[in-house]
């Protein structure tokens, strides 16, 4: 990273503008193999989908749509205020950086404690495959896939938002306080805003999956 | 995009931003509403259709790749691209089940998979 008194890029770089491009570039590789990653675990989603369209559309009415819904309005929402704090960084707001990337974090934090919230309630309904699961009326077998899926990638989603939340955090403590962040290159926080807006839009995906399945 | 506050050069950078935000939830209550709709096996087609509308606009707005081509084009398609090869690849072999899939019928008997004596 550059020294943000003198804003040298590294060794290997011949420029700050060569060495931003560059982190975005390997974040952007990153994402091809979360691309696939999540990609497959929603086909296989489908595969079971179309195999088992009843039991999936009975068992995922137990889905609790208003947390489902609530967390879709709350990322949507962060990924607009990591947008804004990376504005404001490029323009050298401080103040409304810190501002909305406190916001972001909040927002994420929020998201997971609906989660959990959500999880809990699931819980109590009984649909946690193999530690807490009652098989409902008309779900067959089948239905417990369903929920297999759901725990799987929900639970791989929330890890992912917490690594964005910790890579906010780290931002908020330790590089805006040491001045690595300036508008000349503030690359750090465009790489980790790439990295949640990718976050956000799994939910985009997961969330009709789950939610809206088996609801007319 | 342009917008009536542009001359308000702190607003106009953001407000771009929000009128995305916007139409993104827009379109995630579409999608709710196509959920109750009665659609049958068409429901998840569109849904998926409006997701993959999300996706475009959050690539391209929130995570920036609209401007000047650049080599980030290529990995963002990419990603896509191999996820086409996964799915087109996997499909060659559900496709030729036969009786697979069944059609999206709620009330209607599910597949069930073929017995194989020992």
């Amino acid at each position: 990273m550059p020294d943000s008194a003198v804003l040298r890029p590294d060794l290997q770089y011949a420029s700050l503008a060569q060495q931003g491009e560059t982190a975005e570039l390997g974040m952007w590789v990153f994402l091809v193999n979360e691309t696939l990653f999540f990609g497959a675990l929603i086909f296989i989603y489908f595969i079971y989908r179309l195999t088992y369209p009843h039991e999936f559309a009975v068992a995922a009415r137990d889905a609790v749509l208003w947390c489902g819904s609530v967390n879709f309005v709350l990322l949507l929402t962060s990924s607009l205020t990591m947008v804004v704090a990376i504005n404001a960084a490029a323009q050298g707001e401080r103040r409304a950086m810190v501002c909305w990337l406190i916001a972001t974090a909040a927002l994420g934090c929020a998201f997971l404690g609906v989660k959990g919230f959500e999880y809990y309630l699931d819980y109590q309904d009984e649909v946690v495959p193999v530690v807490n699961y009652l098989s409902k009326p008309g779900e067959g077998r089948a239905g417990e896939l369903f929920w297999v899926f759901y725990w799987i990638a929900t639970g791989l989603h929330a890890i992912h938002l917490m690594i964005g939340i910790g890579l906010v955090l780290y931002v908020l403590a330790w590089k805006i306080p040491r001045g690595k962040i300036t508008p000349a290159y503030y690359t750090p926080l465009e790489v980790i805003g790439i990295y949640w807006s990718f976050v956000d839009t799994v939910w985009l995906y997961l969330y009709p999956c789950i939610y809206l399945v088996g609801r007319s | 995009m342009r917008f009536a506050l542009e001359t308000d050069p702190k607003r106009a950078r953001t407000l771009p931003f929000v009128a995305v935000w916007l139409i993104l939830l827009l379109l995630g209550g579409l999608s709710l509403w196509a959920a109750f709709l009665g659609l049958g096996m068409w429901t998840p087609a569109v849904q998926s259709g409006i997701a993959a509308i999300q996706t475009a606009l959050v690539f391209t707005v929130f995570m920036r790749l609209k401007g000047e081509p650049s080599l980030k084009w290529v990995f963002a398609v990419g990603g896509f691209l191999w996820l086409s090869f996964l799915f087109g690849l996997s499909m060659t072999d559900y496709s030729s089940r036969q009786g697979w899939p069944t059609m999206y019928d709620p009330s209607g008997p599910s597949y069930q998979l073929p017995r194989h004596s020992p």
